[in-house]
């Protein structure tokens, strides 16, 4: 028995790129790029157990059943408007279940020397600029690592949005990843590549979200290029179906007095593993990796961070929090990177639990690094529950417990999302913490 | 010179203890094989159940591997060029019972060391166990402490005169297969302390254990258990040399305790093995188990370390934590210099109820060295109401070393409280200049930030030895200002 | 006491930063120097440089001090001479008390000079004198040195550590800035216990308010690494009223002679 699990956990990925036949002939760019990730996936083993970044959570869910490739599948897609961005009406991309959709997609709102467009068109165009680019990110910073080989042995689509130098795009771009509801297991993979030239601004909401209750593999790599005094603010969020495996890959370079923010907010998906790498490229940058995370019943939630400061002079934040319920397991390890010669650094990383539940697991390892002494980093973790003091103050002030604990709860949640400038995504993530919140009352759990 | 080149200069502080004693050694043959530990057995004359744990953990340990993941480079120690047993030559063979019957050399060693065994020269107050190689050389105050009902003795000692305790408790804490060097410890083990402390009982003066490497072939697999029966106390103290050779040495130890009911233990290490040179030659490779098990209510149990020695540390003294209301700490100091790598913290293991750990520890690295922090915090479902409280802080010294905080944590009880928070600062220019100008050359404002770094965890030492490590501290970062 | 001729001083990273372009100063015992100026003028760097700070370079001109050269001293050789320098920004040393400090300063410096050392219940009695001055509580004694202390407390630690040190050559750098109206009476007060006969202290600072409080017998101008112009307590007054613009053109104007 033991066996066969090994042996299917060892093929797994290569059992499924026997899919890949049907994605080739449009672009020999992209064909190109799929065969050599096909070969890197043969060549790296799936991670382990044993291995320390692997150690808290178990990909068996992941590895147990088989999948489709998403586009194989035909699918009824339904009304999906409402969850349009109000902001992002004329500057939205949607992919449905990994292919482009132009019919849900708008980018009237985007000033037309911002080129935008889905990676499969402009591959067949043998665009330059998307040569340049794709993979150079995450190949950089993700060595050896299956699952991006994975996503490029499947890249067929997905966003490129290149603004040139100096320009502000005042629309937030939507990036729309919906997964359909379907009788078969599917697995679907997703390419964002976001280069802001220099001097430009541009804000970016990559959003994922699941239409029904059904298993499905996601993979989606983003790669951020954010060159000399730019400012990239990129914003998360999955909800995807609560049966999903959500595994994503993020690759920031961030260069010369630029500003890489990003916020990550996970909701969905049954396990769910986020590895946001932000490389600094040069001296004096910026930037924050922030997350939330809101997990109940069974959902296990990963987050490997890792910041690496290669050059003098940078200030990086990183505050993660995580809500804890039901039988759910979450799972923090934020590495921070202070190489040799990279002196001046502040960096300051903060994982806050809030564990409410008897059957709950944390796991967090904030892990510092140093190679060089004129530095200031911190980090700190904290796991607990809601603070009795608090919950015991706000009664004295006539709120009933759950009106207490929902209040706690939320204001612990908020902190992390109050700096994302999109209204309707903060609006939407409010109503979402108070959707968390209002379930969560845990009888074990009395004053 | 600028400051920064001055601190970098200063890094090297001549080691004082790196002196040989030439005795004559007992012939033993190198290498590890059942064989080799049927002869130590056979040597010590130890009873059938000592010799059935030991091949049982040679069994455990033939199936290991050597693990790779602490934060250390190091070539892995060739186990068969190892000797395994290194016992001087004695007048009838026999443990001296009197210190006529010690070989003055060793004596002498000792005093060396400021750590006289003579009667007229004994410490105040400290009871001390010299371990010299792979054997206890005497054991002062050891009439005095039986007034008390106090066992002191070596561990080889203990196993002839009580082995209903030593069987009862030896690895009852690190089990024999525990990981890949308690095993071999527990196949090989030499000579080491013993402490029984029985119910009722504060143990009246402190207990110490001078190991001391001499032997250029041999490693050392010394073996201390320390019991505290209910409701008593003791507050014990390692100390660690070893002579300059190029070559590197292995020490593999093993310490257990174990705290009944409301007992206590205060275990503190200052550990200055030899470290090698500037170059990374020679040194001991320091890998050791110590834990500790707080088996009854409201015990506690207390680790305090001063690491400034050892090519390679590797070591993290713990605590379980089983009884209600039990307490666990770890205070440590871990100062690396020149090529030194140390990979050191602890496991606070929270089983019962309202248990409570505080880990204090603070890094310095200087010179080319490598300095990590790790440690684990692990609450388990049933720990209700568990409180940890951890701070990690790091030094630099220098551009060229790096420190490393590896914290894990993990919480399965939403009514414990964990809390974790970890900096990582240089001495600063400023600071050295301000001090400067108070009137203090740099050897004494680095000694003085250094000192002011560590404090919360060189107070916690006992006061007999808190000047001590006070000292080494300097020594250790000061030196050649140019 | 202190005579400074012709000082030049650059950033020792960056050479071609020239921060005093030709300094001349000199100060005798029983006086008090006021030295005034906007920011970025090179006052704050004037003291650095007479305290020893390794940032800086001499690239011409001396220091004098009793005559001898003290250039080639360390920071602390040059304290031992009984030179103090209370810092504008103090710098925080944690686990280290301001007593522990304080008494192996004061007997490193007592040493040196050939003055009879302190024992730690000499010394206890010695400081607890001095905290009076400071208007601050024993406990002061027993904290971390700057670690935690509110900007007012850290101004008040260094005239504190002035008084129990006993410096023949006080630079008080800003040390008026960024308190209130309390404080800084408190700290014009311990200034003006400390000074006598046979010691000197240089006020250097931004704002004419101290001057309400210590009587300067001389008062100096810094502009663009130079002194500008030198006076009495009606210069700082003058100073208050017209800011330091009039001194600008004058250095304009007149530039190679001042």
């Amino acid at each position: 028995m033991g066996k066969v699990k090994q042996q299917k956990e060892r093929t797994f990925l290569q059992d499924l790129l026997n899919f890949q036949g049907s994605l080739n002939g449009k672009s020999k760019f992209l064909d190109e790029v799929r065969l050599k990730g096909a070969e890197e996936v043969r060549n790296i083993p799936f991670p382990t157990k044993k291995l320390e970044d692997w150690k808290f959570i178990s990909l068996r869910d992941l590895y147990k059943d088989s999948y489709e490739l998403a586009s194989d599948l035909d699918v009824d897609v339904p009304d999906i408007s409402e969850h349009y961005l109000p902001e992002s009406k004329g500057a939205r991309l949607t992919f449905i279940n990994g292919s482009f959709s132009a019919e849900h997609s708008s980018t009237e709102d985007i000033p037309e020397e911002v080129l935008i467009g889905n990676i499969a068109k402009l591959a067949e165009e043998d665009n330059d600029l998307l040569k340049e680019h794709l993979n150079k990110y995450v190949e950089n910073n993700f060595e050896e690592d299956v699952f991006s080989s994975f996503n490029k042995a499947f890249l067929k689509d997905g966003v490129f949005v290149y603004v040139p130098e100096g320009l502000t795009v005042d629309v937030p771009l939507h990036l729309l990843f919906v997964q359909t509801d379907a009788d078969t297991n599917y697995f679907t993979t997703s390419r964002s590549v976001v280069v802001a030239d220099k001097e430009s601004e541009v804000t970016v909401v990559e959003d994922h979200i699941g239409l029904g209750d059904n298993k499905y593999f996601n993979l989606p790599v983003v790669e951020v290029n954010a060159e000399e005094e730019s400012y990239v603010k990129h914003t998360k969020i999955q909800r995807d179906s609560r049966e999903a495996i959500h595994i994503a890959r993020t690759a920031a370079f961030v260069h010369h007095h630029a500003n890489y923010e990003s916020y990550t907010i996970t909701r969905g998906a049954k396990l769910s593993r986020n590895e946001p790498r932000i490389s600094q490229r040069d001296e004096e940058v910026e930037f924050t990796v922030d997350g939330l995370v809101l997990i109940d019943g069974d959902q296990v939630s990963d987050t490997h961070s890792v910041m690496d400061h290669r050059f003098s002079h940078c200030e990086s934040h990183q505050l993660h929090k995580c809500v804890i319920t039901g039988k759910a397991h979450s799972v923090f390890n934020g590495k921070i990177f202070v190489r040799k010669d990279a002196q001046k650094i502040d960096s300051f990383q903060e994982n806050r639990n809030l564990l409410l539940s008897r059957k709950g697991l944390v796991n967090t390892k904030p892990q510092l690094e140093i190679f060089a002494d004129d530095v200031v980093c911190t980090h700190g973790a904290t796991v607990g529950q809601l603070e009795q003091d608090e919950l015991f103050y706000l009664m004295s002030r006539g709120l009933n417990e759950q009106q207490a604990r929902e209040m706690l709860i939320y204001a612990f949640a908020l902190e992390t999302i109050e700096n994302i400038t999109v209204d309707s995504v903060q609006d939407l993530l409010v109503d979402e913490v108070h959707r968390f919140t209002e379930n969560q009352l845990d009888s074990e759990l009395t004053v | 010179m600028s400051e920064t080149e001055a601190l970098e200069s200063m890094v090297g502080g001549e080691y004082k203890y790196g002196f040989t004693t030439d005795v004559e050694y007992e012939d033993f043959p190198k290498g590890i094989n059942e064989d080799i530990i049927r002869e130590i057995s056979r040597r010590k004359d130890e009873p059938e159940w000592v010799l059935e744990f030991r091949l049982e953990a040679f069994e455990k340990w033939k199936q290991m591997e050597e693990p790779d993941w602490p934060n250390v480079e190091y070539e892995k120690p060739d186990f068969e060029n190892i000797q395994y047993y290194s016992s001087t030559k004695k007048k009838d063979g026999k443990k001296a019972e009197s210190l006529d019957d010690v070989d003055p050399q060793i004596l002498e060693t000792y005093e060396k060391l400021g750590i006289p065994l003579q009667e007229q020269k004994q410490l105040q107050g400290i009871a001390v166990d010299a371990v010299f190689d792979s054997e206890s050389i005497f054991t002062t105050f050891k009439e005095k402490l039986a007034e008390a009902g106090v066992i002191f003795c070596s561990i080889s000692e203990a196993i002839q005169d009580h082995p209903e305790i030593v069987k009862e408790y030896l690895g009852s804490v690190v089990p024999k297969g525990d990981n890949f060097y308690a095993a071999l410890n527990s196949a090989v083990f030499s000579d080491g302390s013993f402490v029984y402390v029985p119910e009722d009982t504060v143990c009246p003066m402190e207990l110490s254990t001078y190991f001391r490497i001499n032997n250029m072939q041999s490693g050392q697999f010394e073996r201390t258990l320390i019991i505290c029966e209910d409701n008593s106390h003791v507050s014990y103290l390692e100390g660690c040399t070893a002579p300059q050779y190029q070559e590197n040495q292995l020490h593999a130890a093993v310490v257990e305790l174990v705290a009944l009911e409301d007992a206590e233990i205060k275990y503190s290490t200052i550990q200055n093995w030899y470290s090698g040179d500037e170059k990374g030659q020679g040194g001991i490779f320091n890998f050791v188990t110590k834990r500790g098990h707080c088996r009854g209510d409201n015990s506690k149990i207390s680790w305090t370390q001063v690491e400034t020695g050892s090519a390679i540390t590797w070591k993290y003294p713990s605590v379980i934590m089983q009884g209600d209301n039990s307490v666990g700490e770890f205070y440590s100091v871990a100062v690396t210099n020149q090529r030194q790598q140390a990979d050191t913290g602890t496991k606070m293991i929270h089983v019962g109820k309202n248990t409570k750990s505080t880990i204090i520890s603070k890094g310095i690295s200087a010179g080319e060295s490598n300095n990590s922090y790790r440690g684990l915090v692990k609450i388990s479902p049933r720990a209700d109401g568990a409180q940890n409280y951890s701070v990690c802080d790091s030094m630099l010294i220098g551009q060229t070393c790096g420190a490393h905080t590896f914290p894990y944590i993990e919480s399965a009880n939403p009514t414990a409280k964990v809390e974790h928070e970890a900096s990582t600062s240089r001495v600063g220019e400023e600071q050295i200049f301000y001090l400067q100008q108070r009137g203090m050359d740099e050897d004494d404002a680095i000694s003085l930030i250094v000192n002011g770094f560590a404090k919360e965890v060189l107070q916690e030492l006992p006061m007999e030895f808190a000047v001590e490590a006070d000292k080494l501290l300097g020594i250790k970062l000061e030196g050649s200002v140019g | 006491m202190l005579e400074i001729k012709d000082l030049h001083v650059c950033v020792e990273e960056d050479p071609s930063e020239k921060i005093l372009k030709g300094v001349n100063l000199t100060i005798n015992e029983g006086e008090i120097h006021a030295i005034m100026g906007p920011n970025g003028s090179g006052k704050s760097t004037l003291s650095k440089v007479v305290a020893g700070h390794e940032a800086y370079e001499v690239t011409q001109g001396d220091i004098l001090y009793n005559g001898e050269s003290i250039l080639d001293l360390e920071a602390d050789e040059r304290a031992h001479l009984g030179i103090f320098l209370a810092f504008q920004y103090p710098v925080e040393v944690p686990g280290v008390t301001n007593k522990n400090l304080l008494r192996q300063a004061y007997n490193t410096i007592a040493e040196e000079q050939g003055r009879e050392e302190l024992d730690p219940l000499q010394f206890e009695d010695h400081a607890r004198e001095q905290l009076k001055l400071v208007d601050m509580k024993e406990e002061f004694l027993e904290r971390s040195v700057n670690a935690g202390f509110s900007g007012g407390e850290k101004k008040r630690n260094e005239i504190f550590q002035m008084a129990v040190l006993q410096p023949k050559l006080s630079f008080l750098d800003e040390t008026d800035s960024g308190l209130d109206i309390d404080a800084l009476k408190i700290v014009a007060n311990g200034i003006n216990e400390l000074s006598g006969e046979d010691n000197a202290v240089v006020l250097v600072t931004h704002y004419q308010r101290i001057l309400d409080y210590v009587q300067p017998d001389h008062v100096h101008v810094m502009i663009d690494g130079k002194i500008a112009k030198s006076g009495d307590k009606d210069l700082a007054i003058k100073l208050e009223e017209q800011g330091y613009d009039w001194l600008t053109d004058t250095v304009s104007v007149n530039g190679e002679q001042q």
